[in-house]
């Protein structure tokens, strides 16, 4: 067997073949990354060009040909957009709701997984498995019934015409509250299920040695699954934020009032036209300014969003 | 004792979840199926108390009703084009920054950056760079103040012009703005999954094919695609299901008319069907929502089939 | 196919940028392998023998120094261009592909001139299949074969392309001990029959010893000896090679020559004429006692374990620089468990001197 090979491999000049693999190699080396640079260019280019047009005077952006660089950097665009979408006011409303429903979600999450990843009780392996099962279903389905939830719940409203009550009315009708954008996306099986699988890592030993010591249950899940826990629920937390900040949909149909509008929808309401002769450099101030927090969170804390997204694929 | 005292405990730990739960889940789950089968349901009388038939009309009507069908068309024909298109970027993307030592990090993040975006916000950017400034577009007096960047892109090469999502403007080229949009969206977290299962493979793989001299294709074909099916299964499915929910990144481009001035919902969806009908139609809308979960179901189920006929290890 | 390495040197990058210390993996190698022999590479973990396997295949680039195949410089060839087959420790067999797959992977990939009809290559691979004995399991996943069937599809897919030079990592780690002992012989065999040049990577001395034409004993990236496996373990260069090889391992002493007799404490038990008057680290092999109810050197009696064949004595000595010496004897020497101590003479060619600083041997 071997002798063929040797006069094979013989025939060749090795010096050529040697030279002509080391051309190779750095001709591979030098179209990728022709073609990452290429894909990066690409992938930026959005944001440059909102950057370059959101300092351009109307005029310039105007100009037939674009300029890829502005010829005189201007700021007003930014004073017009905050105004003219009232952001300050959208800033507030979104923070307060992105705030308030990751807290109230940490915990409802943190206990449910705790439950799931250490207590016993009957039923649980199918109740989980019942909550896995839920996630199959797209959202929008649940959209329809909870819209009409909102709108009178419990029939509290209906209650409320009947008996003439205005308070029972108000409680009814969710329509147009802080309550509305946080309550019914309070609990995520998504994160139980991230979590509890954090928390099962944890050896049960642990919290043996804890009931042994006497421990309360609260005590240890706060003083030894949190901890160790936490880059989870720090995912979880920026995950909830980012979910606040960019959500459009539900708040658009139950919370389009001043006084509760988040900062994404006030923003598609503030500029519905996008197309056509409108003014784009104040466009692209306010999306700038409306994606500015977004990127301090990515620049920060690149490692938790990555790691929380590689494992969900759900849009923050 | 201990038992049923820790039992007690676990549904008390359990009880905010469950009574959500309840109230935001299972209700409507139970309450769609319901809505769906009652023909002609509508909010309005069914406070009013009026008794409706049980039956399938609703999905009769939702899909006699013309503009399901071409809302159902502009959904598949989006999913057709930025699931396969976005992927296969993706896998070459990744595979390449797998191959590269100097920059890969950097490169990494740029290509994740789409990622953490508002999907309306970066709309209105793509909308402000296909779009044309001016008057009577088409005609022969036509008047263009500034035709946008990617325009001006297409004249420097020599090209024509195109009206891209103004007024008159064709759905070849909405389609086109679309893809571009979706699938740049669609990117990252696909190159995310992908990197991390190329980087997961054993490096010896790779080194047996050098020394039996593989070319780069016939590795990427023969032994990267394979060994990452699981990962691209994953991606694809990933990829379907939200293509079938598609409705946020067309209101990013053209706002909440879902088409170009002129021609409103030309490029609705299913999803946006669901919206549209859900406060004054909910039975309709629900009918609708049953059958996106059934497509879903179907094409997720399909998906696992076919990979696990390409897969067998 | 001959081998030849010439000052082969590998300095890896320190992985701590702030320390700034480079790892010297291998330190200027040179010896030359001769065609169509089984050689192996020994040495404990970190010594350096992969990194020279892998500079071979060349999967690694060397830092300095070069690599002839006969006479060419493959130095700066890539691992395809070299006509190498490569076993890798954990086998790399292609998950998705059959043995059968497995084994045309290579031949499916020549190009050009080199490229072969499609039922000469089925041919060669059965014919490769067939000389490590897997040809029943050809329609197989590797997920469905045992370590040591997949051991020897790896070396079938090794084979195949008829390599100038085959490189084994560690061939034997993953397979159990009985396993182990068949696949040695399996390796040895197949060597033989095919004639190539075969060069494999062992921390096992027993394992290089039993079937090695040649051994290569390394240590921290240095060369220690090269030589036949019998030579080098009745003629070992220096103290570590001595302690390497050979089991039970050989029984080390502190001494002192003086006027040409070799001292342990105050027993003189050798006669080493041309040895200089010194303190010395004495190696002494298991099969070098003999028992002598005379005999000068003196030790206290633990344990006599009974193998058989022959007799393990374990005995302390004040001298030793092991908590327990070991030394195997004929079964026909009636040592009584009951005894406190057991004299023995020693085999002057078991009985190796080595510098107390250097560890170099002292020859006599």
């Amino acid at each position: 067997m071997a002798n063929k090979a040797i006069t094979t491999m013989n025939a060749r000049n090795m010096q050529q073949v040697s030279a002509t693999q080391r051309v190779v190699k750095i001709a591979v080396q030098v179209l990728l990354y022709a073609f990452l640079i290429l894909m990066a260019i690409i992938i930026i280019f959005p944001f440059y060009f909102m950057l370059i047009s959101s300092v351009k005077e109307l005029a310039e952006y105007k100009q037939t040909v674009q300029t890829l660089w502005p010829n005189k950097i201007v700021l007003f665009n930014y004073v017009e957009a905050f105004n003219t979408a009232n952001l300050g006011r959208l800033f507030m409303n979104t923070l307060y709701v992105g705030l308030v429903s990751t807290i109230l979600s940490l915990v409802i999450t943190v206990l449910t997984a705790f439950a799931f990843a250490r207590l016993e009780f009957k039923g649980k392996n199918a109740l989980f498995a019942a909550l896995l099962g839920t996630m199959m279903i797209p959202g929008e389905l649940f959209t329809i019934t909870n819209y009409q939830t909102i709108s009178n719940f419990m029939g509290l409203k209906t209650l409320g015409i009947q008996l003439g009550s205005q308070w029972l009315q108000d409680l009814g009708n969710w329509k147009n509250t802080f309550t509305v954008l946080i309550v019914p996306f309070l609990v995520s099986i998504f994160y139980i299920y991230l979590l509890r699988q954090n928390f099962l890592q944890i050896p049960n030993e642990l919290y043996l040695a804890a009931k042994v010591d006497g421990t309360s249950d609260i005590k240890y899940l706060w003083k030894v699954m949190i901890p160790l826990a936490l880059p989870t629920l720090i995912s979880i937390t920026i995950l909830k934020m980012m979910g606040a900040w960019n959500s459009y949909v539900w708040p658009n149909l139950v919370a389009n009032d001043e006084a509760h509008r988040l900062i994404t929808n006030g923003l598609r309401n503030a500029f519905t036209e996008s197309t056509g002769d409108v003014n784009i450099p104040v466009q692209m101030a306010a999306v700038a300014i409306v994606s500015a927090p977004l990127f301090l969170v990515f620049i920060f804390l690149r490692k938790y969003i990555m790691k929380g997204v590689s494992r969900s694929g759900i849009k923050g | 004792m201990v038992d049923s005292k820790k039992s007690w405990k676990a549904w008390l730990y359990l009880s905010p979840a469950i009574v959500l739960l309840l109230i935001f889940t299972a209700w409507p789950i139970f309450n769609t199926i319901r809505m769906s089968l009652l023909e002609g349901y509508n909010a309005m009388s069914a406070v009013s108390g009026v008794k409706f038939n049980f039956g399938f009309k609703n999905f009769v009507d939702v899909i006699n009703y013309g503009d399901f069908l071409t809302y159902l068309w502009n959904t598949i024909l989006l999913c057709f084009l930025t699931v396969p298109l976005s992927t296969l970027l993706a896998l070459i993307i990744a595979v390449c920054l797998n191959a590269i030592k100097p920059f890969q990090r950097l490169l990494q993040t740029i290509f994740f950056l789409p990622y953490v975006t508002n999907s309306i916000a970066i709309g209105m950017v793509f909308a402000a760079m296909f779009n044309m400034v001016g008057n009577n577009f088409g005609d022969p007096n036509e008047l263009v103040i500034t035709a946008g960047i990617i325009n001006n892109v297409i004249e420097f090469f020599g090209g024509e012009r195109i009206n891209w999502i103004n007024v008159g403007s064709s759905y070849a080229a909405n389609m086109f703005v679309m893809t571009v949009y979706i699938v740049w969206n669609a990117l990252p977290f696909k190159i995310l999954v992908l990197l991390g299962g190329l980087q997961s493979v054993n490096k010896q793989y790779y080194e047996a094919a050098k020394v039996d001299g593989t070319s780069r294709l016939r590795t990427f074909t023969r032994i990267t695609v394979p060994l990452l099916s699981p990962m691209i299964t994953y991606v694809v499915i990933t990829g379907f299901i939200g293509g079938f929910k598609e409705y946020s990144s067309i209101v990013g481009i053209f706002g909440a008319k879902m088409g170009p001035t002129g021609d409103p919902d030309r490029l609705n969806t299913m999803v946006g069907y669901i919206y549209k009908s859900l406060s004054l139609q909910p039975g309709r809308a629900s009918a609708a929502a049953l059958i996106l979960f059934a497509i879903i179901f179907v094409v997720t189920l399909l998906n696992l089939y076919i990979s696990k006929k390409n897969t067998h290890y | 196919m001959k081998v030849v390495l010439q000052n082969l040197t590998k300095i890896f990058p320190s992985r701590n940028k702030k320390s700034g210390e480079e790892v010297v993996a291998v330190n200027d190698f040179t010896f030359e392998i001769p065609d169509g022999k089984l050689i192996g590479l020994l040495g404990p973990s970190g010594c350096g023998k992969s990194t020279t396997l892998y500079m071979i295949s060349g999967l690694q680039k060397p830092t300095g120094g070069k690599i002839f195949f006969g006479d060419d410089d493959v130095t700066e060839l890539s691992p395809e261009n070299r006509g190498i087959g490569l076993v890798f420790q954990n086998y790399a067999l292609y998950p998705h592909m059959t043995v059968k797959q497995n084994i045309l992977f290579p031949l499916q990939n020549l190009k050009g001139a080199d490229k072969l009809p499609k039922d000469v290559m089925l041919e060669r691979a059965y014919e490769a299949a067939r000389l490590v004995q897997i040809d029943e399991l050809m329609d197989r996943k590797p997920s469905e074969l045992s370590g040591g069937q997949q051991q020897r599809v790896a070396i079938a897919r090794a084979l195949v392309k008829m390599p100038r030079v085959l490189l084994l990592d560690e061939p034997l780690s993953n397979l159990d001990a009985r396993l182990r002992l068949q696949t040695r012989e399996e390796i040895r065999r197949i060597q033989k029959e095919t004639g190539i040049t075969t060069i494999f990577v062992t921390h096992d001395q027993e394992e290089a010893m039993s079937i090695s034409d040649m051994i290569v004993v390394m240590k921290l990236g240095v060369l220690q000896q090269i030589g036949k496996p019998q030579d080098v373990y009745d003629d070992p260069a220096n103290l570590f090679v001595a302690k390497f090889l050979g089991t039970p391992p050989i029984n080390v002493f502190s001494g002192e020559v003086k006027g040409g007799k070799l001292y342990l404490g105050e027993q003189a038990v050798l006669d080493v004429a041309g040895v200089d008057d010194r303190k010395v680290t004495v190696g002494i092999r298991p099969e070098g006692f003999v028992p002598d109810a005379n005999g000068p050197m003196i030790c206290d009696l633990s344990n006599v374990e009974i193998m058989g064949r022959d007799v393990s004595v374990v005995s302390k000595h004040a001298a030793s620089l092991n908590p327990q010496i070991r030394s195997i004897v004929d079964a026909d020497c009636r040592i009584s468990v009951g005894d406190a101590t057991v004299r023995f003479t020693l085999k002057p060619h078991k009985v190796f001197l080595f510098d107390t600083e250097t560890e170099e041997r002292i020859r006599f």
